[in-house]
Order: C-alpha cells, then structure tokens, then sequence
C-alpha cells in the first residue's frame, strides 16, 4: 500500500493530475481473472480431410504465394497432391465453414494447384528422419500401399512394394479413367517416391508369386491389396457375351486395350464405377446410359461425377434393376428391367429398393456392364484375417496377427482414395510403434486431429511441442469473427466443353493458374490457427500484446494483460481462447 | 504566399504551418474537407503527421487527449453534433490540461436536421474549460490555428477555433499563408515538462478526493484568468511577425458611437458594412468584435464599453428558456458598472438560426429599433420571426 500523500497548498500541487510515483507497481494484470491464451485449434477441412491433410496451413502458404512451402506442407500427410486435387471427392470442401458464409473454399483446385507446382519445379524434399535396417514388405502399389510405403521411407526403414499388376498405381492406374487423371500425373508422382527409395516391383503376386510364409518374414507387412472383383448381378443371362464387368472394363481401356462395345451400352449401378464406365463408354462412341435401382439421391458417386455425366448427356433411369439378360445365340440383345419403388431405410441409411409387381419391361441393348459394387479376392490371404468379406483391423490397420497390418478398400471403410491414403498413413504410424515396442493408441491424443478418426504425422513424428494445441477442438462457423471477411464467390476451375471432351480422353478439368491459386487461398478463413493478422495486438487496450522476435505469433504480457477478452473477440479465426484464470 | 481557399482549408494550412503530430478527426459537414485536406497532406508526405482514422468524434478527442498526453501536437476539426458527442472528452481534456486545438465549424443542431450556421454548438460547451475564439474571415481562420497553439501551449489548456458553416468554411477567399520558417520561430516545438512516457510511467488524471478536487479547479480557473493576457500578446507578437495583428476583442468606431452593436464571427462584417452608412449619414454607431469567448473578456468589454448608453448584442444562437447566450454573457459582464451611473441598456437580438440569411438590412433594422427604443423592454428581439 502507497502512503498517502497530503498536499498543504496550491503551490504544492502538480501542474496537471499525475501520479507523484511510477505506476510501474502497478500491475494491473492482477486484476485479471480470465486469461487469454494463444490457442491453436482445428479447422473442420482438417477434420473432414481423411488423408488429415494440414489446409489451413497450405492456404496460409499459398496465399503469400509460397507454393514451396504449401507443396511441403502438403505432403507432410499426403504424397499424392497432384492425384488427389483431381480425383479426391473433397469432403474438406463440405465441411468448410466458409461455405456458411458464401462458398466453400476451392480446397481441392488449390491442391491441384500445388501439386502441379511440385511436379512442375521437381520438388521432392523428402527427408529421411535416420536409417533402418528393419525391412517392410507391402502388398499393393495402389494409394494406400504407397501411401504407407511413403511414410515408412521417411520414418527410415527400407520399404517394398510388391504389385501384381504391370504397374503401380492400383486403382488410380487400371481403374479412374484418363480423362480425370493423366497416366503422367500419376507416373510422376510415384516415380517420385521410387527416387526417395522406395522399392516397387511390379508383376508380382503376394500369395502367388512370393508365398503368403516368405512374405511374412518381413520386420512388417502391410496388405493393400484392394479390391477388384465386381460384384455380379445374379440374374439370367449373365455369361452372355456384351456382358461386361466395369472394373475389367475400366482396366482394359486404361491398359490400352481396344475395347469395341455396341451403340446402347447399359451401365448398371450409382456408384463411381458406374459414373466412370459410362462416361467412358461415352467416349468409345457408344450411346450409353445409367441403370440405377434407388434415385439420384441415393446415388453413391461423387456429385461432381454424377454431374458432369449429366453434363454430358447421359441419361439415367431410376429405380429400375434387371432381372433378365436376353441373348441371341450367344450375344446379349436385350435386357429385362423391373421397376422398383423405395421402401424402408436399410442399414446404411439409405431407403431399400423394392420390386414393383408386373412392372418389367424390356430394352434393346448391345452391351451391359455392371458396376453395383465390388469385392475382394481374398484367396491368397490367410483366411483366419477375414471377416464379413473384409480384412479384420483396429482405427491403425492393426491386424490380430503380428506383424501384419492393412489398409485401403480391404478393411472396412469407405472405398475412396483418400481412405485408402489415410489408412496408409495410419498403418505405417502403427507398424513404427510395433517395431519400436511401442502401441500406436497411446499417442491417439497427440496425433488425432478433430475428431473424425485424423492423425497428423506431423504431429507423429514432431510431437508438436510449443503453443498449446487442442487437436479435437474443431473451430465452427459460430467461432468465426465474420466482421473480418467479405464475401467472395469461389474462383471456378477452367474445363473443357461438353462437345470436343466426350470425342477424346483429354483431361476434362483444368489446373487454376498461380494469381488464381493464391487469391482463392486468401479466402480461407484460416480456422484456429493464427495467421499473424495482428488483430489482438492492434485491439489490445493495454498494449500487452506483442510480436515475438524469435518466431512466429504473438506474446501476451500478463503483468499488465487484464483479461478484458477483447484480443480473444476479435481474433478473426477463434486462435485465441480465454480460460479461467487459476487454471 | 497568397492563395485563394475555402476556411476549411484555411484551418488546413493553419494545421500544417503549426506542424501538427497527430490528427485524428470524424468527418461530419461542413467541416469534413478540413481533415479531408489534411489527410492528403499526410498522405502526401507534405505533413509529417499521424493521422487517425476514428469511428466517432468522442474518439477523435480520446486520440487527441493521448496524442497530446505523450506530447504531441494534436489536432482535430468537428462540427454540432461531433461536437457535442466529444462533450465528456471536453471536460477531460481541459481537466488533463491538454493543449488540443480544434476547429469547430459552426452549424445548427438537430434535429430538425440542419447543416447551416448557427453558434449554439460551441456557445452550448462555454463551461467545459476550453478557450473559445470566433473567426470573422479565412486569413483569420488561418492566422487562429497558429495563435491557439501558442496561447494552448503556454496555458497547458485546449483551444476552440470557431468559423461559420458555409459563410466560412465553404468560401473562397484570398488568405495569405505565413512563411513556414516565420512560424515555426513562433511557434517552437512542443516539449511538455510533464507527459506520458513508456519509461516512466505515471498516472494520469485519477481519482483525486475531495481534499485536493476543489484546490485543481482553483488553478484551472487561474489558468483562465491569465488567459485573456496571454492571447492578447500572442495575438500582437503575431502581428508583429506578419503584419497582422490581433485582440481578443476589437473596437469599430467605438469611441464616440451612440449605439454599439456586439457581435462574434461573420456577423461582424455585416455590422462594419451598415456602420459605415449610418456613419456617412453622421449617425454615430460601432462595434466591439467578440474574438474571445471563453474565457470571457470581461475586463477588456467593461474598459471599452464604458460609458455606453444602448448595446445591441446580436446573437444567432439561444439558451432556450434564457436568451441568446451573447447577451447573457455582456449584461453579466456590465452587471453594476459606471459606479452606479446607471449601466447601459443592452438589446438582445436573436436572428439566423439554422443559417437564415442575416441581410445588410437585417442589421440595419437592429440599429434602428436599438436607436429608436427609448428603453429595452424584452430579453429576447426576434429578428425576422415569421409569426
């Protein structure tokens, strides 16, 4: 406590109302009973990314137009930017909560963009954290298998990737057609992983042509076979010739194999397979159209893919199915539909397709092919490893049987690439923790990211030390300070018109160019993560705030700091948080 | 140099000449091309000044208070309703004995909404510590921006400058600018003995009890006392340096006038004008110039108006439920004087509100009803009242 100090006069008094003493003393952070912290959360792109690709940080590197850093950020999670800003069904996109706001963020041309960037400048600053002699054997060179082959070469252990097909790429190569993804993008992106020392051999069969016991003498393996048998439709008339499977049919085309189909080719299913088969089909010159027992809604397929098939003039009939292939010594000449109508909803939530009585008709077709699903060919896998049709595994590809981990369309999960990257991801952290007497889900906390089943490598390999980070705190659009943005239609990706693309297998969807790249990215409300916009510092009333000298984002001085919470108001992105003080 | 401008952008140059640290200001008409100016001229690298960019004109002044706190120079312009939104930041700059000075274009307050000239925006903050001086033309409106720095300065007291809405601030008029050299001999830099400093950090105006409170309005009261003496030698070393010089109030053929009409602001030129055609018809009318307002010149108004038998005190501004604020302030001033001789008998006329035009023979209809009453027999004449 101050004395008091009593003034006997006016001469005595200070010119103006001060303090005789320094305020110094006086530290008024002592008031403060809530406390800002510099709190970093995450944005629910991350969350809703299966590959847990770090976007807010590639977009707050891509909108300084450091293409370099973004690329590098980027393939911290996911090798494959290039494949997947043209394949990835971006269900960052749906979570983004700017499209609370006006439009989602172009997450997915961005990626492309960068992953371009990367392919363009030959970037491929992988390093390896120390060498090992433990040997990994993976099974399939499809996304998964690289995927996990990938993150294992970088953790320092030598990796081969054995593959049954001629070449590597698995679904991305035999099975997406070229006019979404390039053989060069692909090949490119793969051959940059063989130069950063992983080993794939090709034309080589695990269970065949290496037996399932030598396979298993590997430190660890990892199974990613996929899968690729699709699944029949089980009427009459099946074994006609015209009759073709559409991952087959797929294959053969992206094999260079001439395939001569019929003018009215049927395409039977809602799924992706479907949607690349017709339009496919499409392409060959043929007159194609879309079979599907249950609506456009419930159509399985990307929306963008259904679109663009759409687009391209396809027609499509719903809640029909066939129960009938007729043939003509031999060859398919029509094909017996009956109508269905929707009932109750079936386990995956979907409303179950039921037969309407007397409903058949026929048409008149040249070729069907089927794509209402696929399954695994499971014959050259231990048996005991399956379950329900799928390879039995915990979050990580965990399998019961050391040292055997899998990933990809085998286990359960859905069949995307972006799964499948993320499974490869997950799995190659798991068999790093095995192989170092380690369990992968007691760093669960530290790596998840949200709260959707996402890990960081980053976080895996670097703990992440520093500021405070809550991985499961997803930032919601109620979280943002909208007062700090301005609407702004996304930036649309250039494609080629419906006329010359359905004559050719050209690339349909373009790369946005550079200024585009970094002015889309600018958009990113950058969730939870500070993005050094200086907000705090420029609101705090106290000065407490300050840029750090050493590094990046701000310091809180709390012998003055009162905990008014204005710093944490206006943070545009929610990177600030305030906490009891105490706590 | 000489250059026609606007008195807005005479308050402008006014700034600039006196190099000014910090504006910060809200725009608001007819005063926004005061700021407007300056904000290019900061923009411009030709003031090296820190311009503010505010949300409110309570903000303007917190922004000034601390610039000036920190010791620098500070300015801002404002205009009726900015104004009296600043009213608190008012008492609490002058109570901080802050140097500020402002420019306050005169205009009526709404509603009804209205940006015409009228006093009663300024008049209305008379009790909150700050000097008041009105300006009668452009070169004034110039030569007072530099002037309140230097009266501001040595009295640690904030300064309002005063101009007509459009009569002023929106016309051209030949206004010489001083040699910037000339003024910054004048006008040396600001160096406070006390401000703020990171260093060393003290507080500034807290909480003072009830045993010192009394003792501090005593001084700021004998800051006022000096004000009066302080501005009248400013305003003479002024002249000395440019050639024009001022009081803090002037006399127009005052010594042997009948009748002396006291005015403030533009009002004033239309006075000299009809005092000079009663004079040619050998009526003998004048003119006490109110440049100071606050504080009130009231030695100054007595030694000149001693003596007077009629004053007509125009006012165009009210205290409602009172009287024109001018009127009050002069019968106030010559309450009891003469020795008991009798004091004289003032006419308070009330005229333009909201910028109605305020004619030649609008004024002359004012001497004429002054010289014509044997007695005044109303607090209020309204001039011109269509009843």
């Amino acid at each position: 406590m101050s004395k008091k100090i009593t003034f006997t006069s006016i001469a005595d008094l200070p010119p103006l109302v001060v303090s005789m003493g320094t305020t110094e003393v006086n530290a008024t952070g002592s008031w403060r009973y809530l406390r800002p912290v510099y709190h970093d959360k995450t944005a629910p792109c991350i969350e809703g990314c299966p590959a847990s690709e770090d976007i807010e940080q590639y977009m707050y590197w891509a909108a300084r137009g450091d293409f370099d850093k973004a690329w590098e950020v980027l393939v911290e999670e996911n090798p494959f930017p290039a494949v997947c800003g043209r394949v990835c069904y971006h269900p960052c996109e749906s979570s983004c909560n700017r499209d609370h706001f006006d439009q989602s963020l172009g997450i997915n041309s961005i990626e492309r963009f960068i992953g371009d960037h990367g392919l363009e400048f030959s970037l491929d600053r992988f390093k390896v954290a120390e060498e090992r002699e433990q040997k990994i054997a993976v099974a399939g060179a499809g996304p998964a298998g690289l995927a996990a082959a990938y993150h294992l070469r970088r953790l320092g252990y030598q990796v081969t990737v054995y593959e049954k097909e001629e070449k590597p790429g698995g679904i991305l190569q035999y099975g997406i057609p070229r006019y979404r993804l390039p053989k060069h993008i692909l090949e490119a992106e793969i051959m940059r992983l063989e130069r950063f020392g992983v080993e794939i051999k090709t034309g080589v069969q695990v269970g065949k042509d290496i037996p399932w016991n030598e396979f298993l003498q590997h430190d660890a393996v990892f199974l990613a076979v996929g899968v690729h048998k699709s699944r029949k439709l089980n009427v009459p008339g099946e074994d006609l010739d015209g009759v073709i499977a559409g991952l087959d049919f797929l294959s053969r085309i992206n094999s260079g194999e001439d395939v001569s189909l019929g003018k009215n080719v049927a395409v039977i299913g809602g799924g992706n397979t479907a949607m690349d088969a017709v339009r496919t089909a499409l392409r060959l010159g043929s007159t194609p159209a879309i079979y599907y027992r249950r609506t456009r809604a419930e159509m399985p397929a990307i929306l963008d893919e259904i679109e663009e098939a759409e687009r391209e003039g396809i027609p499509m009939e719903f809640l029909v199915t066939p129960v009938e292939l007729i043939g003509e010594n031999g060859a398919l000449k029509a094909m017996k539909l009956q109508r269905m109508e929707l009932g109750e909803p079936d386990e995956s939530g979907r409303r179950r397709p039921v037969p309407v009585e007397g409903s058949e008709y026929v048409v008149e077709v040249d070729n069907v092919i089927t794509a209402i699903g696929e399954q695994g060919d499971f014959t050259s896998i231990p048996e005991k490893l399956i379950e329900w049709g799928v390879v039995k595994s915990d979050a990580f590809g965990q399998t019961e049987q050391r040292p055997v981990f899998a990933g990809g369309d085998i286990i359960e999960q859905p069949h995307t690439v972006v799964h499948a990257i993320g499974s490869g991801k997950k799995a190659a952290m798991a068999i790093h923790a095995y192989l170092n007497g380690g369990d992968i889900a007691t760093l669960a906390d530290k790596i998840h990211v949200g709260n959707k089943g996402g890990v960081s490598f980053l976080r895996f390999r670097d703990g992440h030390e520093g500021d405070p980070v809550d991985n499961h705190e997803v930032v919601t659009f109620e979280n943002i300070n909208t007062s700090y943005f301005t609407r702004k239609d996304r930036h649309q990706v250039p494609e080629l018109d419906v006329k010359t693309r359905i004559t050719n297998f050209e690339e349909v969807k373009g790369t946005i160019d550079r200024e585009a790249a970094m002015d889309e990215a600018l958009r990113c409300f950058n969730c939870g993560v500070c993005n050094m916009c200086d907000n705090c510092l420029v609101f705090c009333p106290d000065v407490a705030i300050k840029r750090r000298d050493d590094r990046f984002r701000y310091e809180i001085d709390y012998a003055y700091c009162k905990g008014c919470g204005i710093c944490v108001v206006e943070c545009p992105r929610s990177a600030l948080s305030l906490v009891p003080e105490g706590k | 140099m000489k250059k026609v401008m606007m008195g807005n952008h005479a308050v402008s140059y006014g700034a600039r000449l006196s190099r000014v640290d910090v504006i910060a200001a809200y725009p608001i008409t007819p005063q926004t091309q005061i700021v407007e100016e300056l904000s290019e001229l900061c923009a411009d690298g030709k003031l090296d000044a820190k311009f503010i960019k505010v949300e409110s004109e309570h903000s303007a002044m917190a922004s000034c208070m601390g610039a000036s706190a920190a010791g620098g120079r500070a300015f801002t312009a404002t205009s009726s309703q900015g104004l009296a939104l600043m009213h608190e930041l008012l008492h609490f700059s002058s109570g901080g004995r802050l140097p500020i000075v402002m420019a306050n274009v005169n205009r009526a307050l709404g509603p009804g909404w209205n940006i015409w000239t009228e006093q009663t925006d300024s008049l209305a903050q008379r009790d909150t510590g700050w000097l008041q001086f009105y300006c009668e033309n452009n070169q004034e409106v110039l030569d007072t921006v530099i002037m309140s720095y230097k009266i501001a300065e040595q009295l640690s007291l904030p300064v309002m400058l005063v101009l007509d809405a459009f009569i002023l601030s929106h016309t051209y008029e030949i206004v010489d600018i001083p040699e910037q050299e000339a003024i910054d001999g004048y006008l040396p830099p600001y160096k406070p003995e006390i401000k703020m400093d990171v260093d060393n950090p003290h507080a500034f105006g807290a909480l003072v009890t009830p045993d010192h409170y009394y003792e501090i309005r005593y001084k700021l009261q004998e800051t006022m006392d000096r004000a009066p003496e302080v501005a009248r030698k400013a305003g003479e070393e002024y002249g000395k340096l440019v050639g024009r010089p001022y009081d803090i109030v002037e006399p127009y053929m005052l010594d042997d006038a009948d009748v002396v009409i006291v005015a403030a602001g533009t009002l004033v030129s239309n006075s000299r004008a009809v005092i000079n055609e009663y004079r040619e018809k050998g009526i003998k009318v004048g003119l006490l110039k109110l440049r100071m307002f606050r504080p009130f010149p009231t030695k100054r108004v007595r030694e000149l108006l001693a003596g007077k038998k009629k004053i007509a005190v125009i006012d165009r501004n009210i205290s409602f439920g009172a009287t024109g604020i001018f009127y009050q302030e002069l019968k106030a001033a010559l309450y009891g004087q003469n020795n008991g001789a009798g004091s004289p008998d003032i006419f308070g006329f009330i005229i333009g509100l909201g910028g109605r035009d305020v004619t030649l023979e609008d004024i002359a209809e004012i001497v004429d009803y002054t010289l014509e009453k044997e007695k005044n027999e109303e607090d209020i004449i309204w001039m011109g009242l269509k009843r």
